[in-house]
């Protein structure tokens, strides 16, 4: 193929694997259809509460391994993440967006799923 | 005429061996100052992103590589006409020149590894079951549960990137010793420990060819793909693009430029 | 032996799409089109081999290693 380069490995399966999984959405076929817009904004939307759900469940977890939090405090930190979390479960199910249409690449912070 | 560009060069020589692009047609190099714009000519966008075309574009630009410093241009980059190509490079040349040195006789290699993260996790349970102290001790109830599982799991994750964090720094500590640059993304997925590019300068590729190898024999279970040289497609920094530089900053600085060299080509327009 | 080959290759491919499709010199203004602007299909690393395959054996030629 090429005179100098090489890809070289001896598990080309497993980093092919890899690959793939961990490739953005390549640039695709602009599509104006209505729906595809409706469901578009709501990916977006439900991305930034993604973001936010996750920072907050992140940032509960900093506090309990602090030690910061009450016992009582954290029952009820549990139960408004629980309940966040099948929130947007249902939310998901309803738009018909699986987890990983929802993950956002956040530079130097990485992905967010 | 459709222009389609495969790399900006440091030279404004012709290209002397005969090399076929896409669509079969005959590279060729547009000057512009000292540097130049390698094209073909294209009758129309490509349709489709086939192997053939990638291979194509690519086994182009390699053989740049072989003979000039090269700035790699995106696939399928076209510009309508000579006058507005010469018209681009006018207004990128501070930057592309600044490209250009930076990258003489430099060459990126690519690192990729894939750790076994389900065993690494393994162990890691192993690891905090045994550290009785941190245990979080929480009532019954479905929120507590809840907590104590996302806690579990938090202490898992936030292990899990402290161990990729130090594996990483080792490789990195030997990989640099040879390289420019580099670019280094860590955990692009749980198994793809590191996925990094190093700007390595010619006399030293053997060098670094030699710690990749050495790096091999550390952890067995580790797999490892290493790729190179390429051009530096990585490396390229566009100030243009940003907005650090603007058109009329570019304009007066190539002014200066032009007053001490004769612009190769003009005539040709 | 012929599927060790076909992988390398596929690993390779994946190297270079990432390059050429991704990186490298971005040039923007009103005078180019570029990646952004073309109906531009990337349908996956599968479809792109059997597309090429398609092609070799319509024309009846050696695949180019």
């Amino acid at each position: 193929m090429m005179a100098n380069t090489i890809v070289e490995t001896e598990s080309p399966e497993e980093f092919i694997e890899e690959i793939e999984k961990a490739q953005n959405c390549l640039p695709k076929k602009i599509d104006a259809n209505p729906e595809t817009v409706e469901k578009g904004l709501a990916k977006l939307v439900l991305t930034l509460i993604e973001l936010i759900r996750k920072l907050l469940e992140k940032q509960a977890m900093r506090r309990v391994e602090a030690g910061s939090l009450s016992d009582e405090q954290i029952e009820n930190v549990g139960e408004t993440l629980m309940k966040l979390e099948n929130k947007m479960k249902e939310l998901k199910e309803i738009f018909g967006l699986k987890d990983k249409e929802l993950n956002l690449n956040l530079g130097p912070l990485g992905d967010l799923m | 005429m459709k222009l389609y560009i495969y790399g900006i060069i440091d030279s404004s020589n012709q290209i002397t061996e005969s090399t076929y692009g896409l669509e079969g047609s005959n590279i060729y190099n547009i000057p512009f100052c000292n540097i130049g714009a390698v094209v073909s000519q294209i009758s129309q966008p490509i349709q489709d992103v086939t192997e053939g075309a990638v291979l194509k574009h690519e086994a182009v630009v390699e053989k740049l590589m072989a003979d000039f410093t090269v700035l790699p241009v995106r696939f399928q980059t076209l510009i309508e006409g000579r006058d507005n190509l010469l018209s681009m490079m006018r207004s990128y040349y501070r930057d592309f020149k600044n490209n250009l040195e930076r990258l003489r006789d430099k060459f990126e290699f690519g690192i990729k590894v894939i750790w076994p993260a389900d065993k690494i996790k393994e162990n890691i349970i192993k690891t905090l079951n045994k550290e009785q102290q941190k245990k979080l001790e929480l009532g019954s109830s479905p929120s507590n549960k809840f907590m104590k599982d996302k806690f579990d799991k938090y202490k898992i994750d936030k292990e899990f990137e402290a161990k990729a964090d130090k594996f990483i720094k080792v490789m990195d500590i030997f990989f640099s010793k040879f390289a420019a640059e580099k670019r280094i993304e860590k955990l692009k997925t749980e198994n793809l420990l590191l996925d990094a590019v190093y700007l390595v300068e010619k006399d030293k590729e053997s060098n670094f060819r030699e710690a990749v190898e050495h790096i091999k024999t550390a952890r067995y279970d580790f797999k490892y793909l290493f790729s190179g040289p390429w051009p530096a497609y990585n490396f390229v920094i566009l100030s243009k693009k940003s907005g650090l530089l603007t058109d009329s900053q570019q304009t007066s600085l190539l002014n200066k430029v032009t007053q001490d060299q004769m612009l190769v080509g003009v005539d040709s327009i | 032996m012929n599927n060790v080959i076909a992988k390398s290759k596929d690993v390779t491919l994946l190297e270079i799409l990432d390059r050429v499709l991704d990186k490298g010199v971005v040039i923007a203004g009103d005078m180019v089109i570029s990646v952004a602007d073309v109906d531009l299909i990337y349908l996956g690393l599968k479809v792109l081999l059997s597309s090429v395959e398609t092609m070799e054996r319509l024309r009846g030629s050696a695949f180019p290693s």
